[in-house]
């Protein structure tokens, strides 16, 4: 962007990278005031650590996700090909090199060769992906929703034949393991990862091709542009980054376990990247913007469990929902204001208010259960307290015009 | 003598900036076949729109019976007998033939069940008065399109309309179905239905109306017995529209051939015709502008995306571009062929409604803006700061959303999107539809100047003033196929239209059936 647009303050203010930064900010200062174990003041880099692996381990395939959404497409197979190259990885390790795998200590050049084979697995399912879409002629949310179950059961079809019966594969090389969870060198894996993205979607004629075709595919066609083969590139960067993550997973967690490992990522990933600014209509989104988004969603993830110290991961998928319900509320066009626009004054506004109360006095209910000053009054209290609040919103909204007729 | 069963009395409605109807006024008697005649955007669809509840706010009043009626709805138009039959049927396809035609009015036993055996048996008399025998259980999808279409005026039956409005019910019926709807037609009439038929076909005009309502530019200009005009008359009014001259300076001298078209073909499976385009046979010189005229659905759009390699199947027959044989299978070979498509739907097939207006320029040739593999801004810049200038394009700057930009300026960045690219042909598809009158004098120009830059350039157009004005040669489409072509100093409005409409030739086979 120029710089000497005269609103360039304007809107860099109004950006989507900026707002997500400041409301970052703002959860962290909260996390630290609030949580009562103090984890951000005592040891700040142990925490930043955990945020930071996390953050990145979501940001692999969530970019590739986002380049499918800016693309206009849509991609739900990741977690199951996470889970597949997980698999994968550790099957070539065990077809490469069986002395090696059973004594722990793989070949180097087998353990090159699993990877490369491994994210070359994820190109294919990448090309299938593009095929379906292209020639068959299915639409992206079918084609990927066959891969998301088919994949997953594949892999554990896979697992048996090669560890002899076994439902998982133990990840055979501890050293190997320590490079390959180690936060520091996937960090910058992913930063190199992130940045050829970056350079690829704003800085070549490539990345401009494939923003236009998520916006007007039609017109990009009629522009002279290959729309079927951008579309065969935006799904195999999206499904070999999910092999990449399938491949740190398996060292991180020490064992691919393909019934259970990255099940429903890929909603994680689609839900940062529309955090992040991306449009599931296609045409809109950049990678800076997904990575923040993916900060935030995990940032506010861990400060839930800090704050309410659930110590689980029982709330995120809660989180995730709250936080998409508001982050794409907030970034509609034409959206984001709360006065003059009519929430609850029809017939399903008023229906859902009592359901919108039930859920609050609920959540305090699972947040604050188990503390020493709860009181079950307390919750009910929350839920009339929401109701009400609702209700004199409603009450309200029926009064003023509203600006937006039907 | 009775009075009116509709009266129409200064009728104006607007669409933003744009006139569609102003000030209409004719009368309607009841019983009549009262035929509507008028050129692509005339206002026939408007006024018939307004007439069954379908438009609501418009200026004017609408008498039924002598009664001032004021529609809220199609709901409305309905209680009072109105039903139409769209162009484009409003079907269902996965329900069933009596589920559609009690669509919204559903007959039910009790409260709370719905009575299909009821609906399914009046359905099928209803039919069967139409002379037609399929199972009303069937699905509307499944149905021709010609038997959709009686599903439609089964509807209308049903509603007990005793005025139907039918917009250009033959467009897509086979000769056989044609006769058959002539039928319907008479029956309807038998039993002393007022008929509201729109079409430009002038064979059908005269072998069923009463009386001919012309309309031209949204207003009313004459309504004529039947017996007492003929075909070349009523084209002549719908025609009759004042040509504003406009000096674009001298036409280019005409080069070399550069684009030659033989025998080019396009099937269209499914449909009565069977093709969208037959045997259309074309040249264009260097320097030239080709006009293509033809009513809504002659096949101007799909002649230009068969040229263009956009056409959804291969069309047969051969282009020759500088005396090369291609055959353009996407738009990307054509470009590399140095043709160029300027779209006629801008918002949909044209414009990148989330790119600024720099974007959208620079689209069709990025090559131009890379310094090695990557993007270059400020390279990008110059060349989309040249096309701004070169066609005077009105923005705020090169940053500025497309949507910002009126029509016409919005167009000139298509346009100029192409002239990125040196094309050596370049195919405009209506390129002034939705731009005022300033702007299309504007971009008229631009078209000249691309002539007397050695360009040839194919036009197509809804208006044949423009054509006129624009064209060295004009060429008509009717139904697929090419019909005339006239030099520009022999062509008149008249003679194209006449082409347009296919001519009238007495059908002995298809008049008055019904005795």
């Amino acid at each position: 962007m120029s710089n000497d647009s005269p609103t360039f303050i304007g809107r860099l203010l109004s950006s989507v990278e900026f707002k997500l930064i400041f409301s970052w900010l703002l959860v962290v200062l909260a996390t630290m005031a609030l949580d009562t174990n103090h984890t951000y003041w005592d040891s700040p880099g142990e925490a930043a650590q955990l945020v930071l692996r996390q953050t990145v381990l979501l940001g692999f395939f969530a970019l590739g996700s986002a380049i499918i959404i800016i693309s206009g497409g849509i991609d739900l197979s990741s977690g199951s090909v996470i889970a597949m190259s997980a698999t994968v990885f550790g099957s070539l390790m065990i077809v490469l090199d069986p002395e090696g795998f059973r004594q722990g200590h793989v070949s180097t050049v087998a353990v090159v060769l699993a990877i490369a084979g491994t994210l070359l697995v994820g190109a294919m399912v990448g090309t299938l992906h593009a095929w379906l879409i292209t020639s068959v002629g299915l639409p992206p949310f079918v084609a990927t929703l066959a891969t998301l179950v088919g994949l997953r059961s594949f892999s554990r079809g896979l697992t048996p034949t090669l560890t002899g019966g076994k439902s998982q594969i133990d990840f055979p090389d501890a050293d190997l393991r320590d490079v390959l969870k180690d936060v520091t060198s996937i960090s910058i894996v992913f930063v190199l990862f992130a940045l050829v993205l970056w350079i690829l979607m704003s800085r070549t004629v490539t990345g401009r091709h494939l923003q236009a075709m998520g916006g007007n595919e039609q017109a990009a066609k009629l522009s002279g542009i290959r729309t079927d083969r951008m579309k065969w590139l935006a799904y195999v960067i999206g499904a070999v980054s999910a092999s990449i993550v399938g491949i740190i997973m398996f060292a991180d967690s020490g064992s691919a376990k393909p019934d259970a490992m990255a099940r429903g990522y890929e909603l994680n990933a689609i839900a940062a990247s529309v955090i992040g600014g991306c449009s599931l209509q296609g045409g809109l989104g950049t990678i800076p913007g997904t990575i923040l988004g993916c900060l935030f969603l995990r940032t506010i993830i861990d400060a839930v469990q800090k704050i309410v110290g659930a110590g689980s991961d029982v709330f995120e998928g809660m989180i995730v929902g709250i936080v998409v319900v508001v982050a794409v509320t907030f970034s509609q066009r034409g959206g984001g204001k709360l006065v003059g626009k009519r929430f609850f004054s029809n017939e399903i506004g008023w229906t859902v208010i009592p359901a919108l109360g039930l859920l609050s006095g609920l959540s305090y209910l699972l947040f604050f259960g188990n503390r020493e000053w709860y009181a079950p009054y307390q919750a009910v209290v929350v839920f009339f307290v929401v109701v009400s609040t609702l209700i004199a919103r409603a009450v309200m909204e029926s009064f003023t015009k509203s600006s937006d007729a039907p | 003598m009775t009075s009116p069963i509709i009266s129409i009395e200064k009728i104006s409605k607007h669409f933003g900036g744009t006139r569609a109807l102003h000030q209409v006024s004719f009368d309607v008697m009841p019983g009549e076949l009262h035929a509507i005649c008028g050129e692509n955007g005339a206002g026939k669809s408007t006024l018939m729109k307004i007439l069954s509840g379908v438009i609501t706010d418009y200026d004017g009043q609408l008498y039924i019976d002598g009664q001032p009626v004021e529609f809220r709805g199609t709901r409305d138009a309905e209680t009072m007998g109105i039903s139409i039959i769209h162009q484009e049927l409003n079907l269902v396809e996965q329900l069933s033939i009596s589920a559609n035609i009690f669509l919204g009015r559903e007959m039910r036993s009790g409260w709370i069940f719905r009575n299909d055996r009821d609906m399914h048996q009046a359905a099928s008399e209803l039919l069967r008065s139409l002379d037609c025998d399929i199972p009303t259980t069937r699905l509307a999808g499944s149905l021709r399109v010609g038997d959709q279409q009686l599903i439609e005026i089964a509807k209308a039956l049903s509603l007990h309309s005793r005025i139907v409005v039918m917009d250009e019910p033959t467009s897509a019926l086979t000769e056989s179905e044609v006769k058959r709807l002539y039928r319907v037609i008479a029956k309807l009439r038998s039993q002393g239905a007022t008929i509201l038929y729109i079409s430009h076909k002038m064979d059908e005009v005269f072998d069923l109306s009463d009386r001919i309502t012309v309309m031209r530019d949204g207003q009313f200009i004459q309504t004529l017995t039947t017996k007492q005009t003929n075909p070349r008359q009523i084209t002549k009014l719908m025609v009759g529209r004042d040509i504003e001259s406009l000096d674009l300076g001298p036409r280019p001298e005409r080069g070399d051939k550069i684009l030659e078209v033989r025998n080019l073909s396009l099937a269209w499976p499914g449909h009565a015709r069977g093709y969208r385009l037959k045997d259309i046979s074309l040249d264009l010189h260097r320097g030239e502008v080709l006009g293509i005229a033809g009513l809504m659905g002659a096949g101007r759009t799909e002649l230009l995306e068969c040229l263009f390699g956009a056409s959804e199947i291969a069309p047969t027959g051969e282009i020759l571009l500088d005396g090369d044989s291609i055959m353009p299978r996407h738009p990307s070979e054509a470009k590399r062929w140095g043709l160029a498509l300027v779209t006629e739907d801008r918002k949909r097939l044209g414009i990148f409604s989330n790119m600024n207006v720099g974007r959208n320029l620079s689209i069709c040739a990025m090559r131009e803006a890379t310094i090695g593999p990557l993007l270059s801004d400020a390279k990008e810049r110059d060349v989309c700061d040249a096309m701004v200038e070169k066609l005077k394009i009105k923005t705020a700057g090169l940053e500025a959303p497309i949507g910002s930009l009126s029509g016409g300026n919005q167009q000139k960045c298509i346009v100029g999107r192409w002239l990125q690219t040196n094309p050596k042909v370049l195919l405009l598809d209506d390129p002034t539809r939705g731009v005022d009158v300033g702007a299309k004098a504007e971009l008229y120009r631009v078209i000249r100047g691309l002539c007397s830059e050695g360009l040839g350039v194919i036009v197509t157009s809804s208006e044949l003033p423009e054509l006129l004005t624009l064209s060295d040669r004009i060429m008509v489409l009717s139904e697929g196929r090419k019909t005339a072509e006239f030099a520009i100093e022999e062509a008149t409005q008249e003679l194209i239209m006449e082409a347009a409409t296919g001519g009238w030739q007495p059908s002995e086979g298809l008049v008055a059936s019904d005795d």
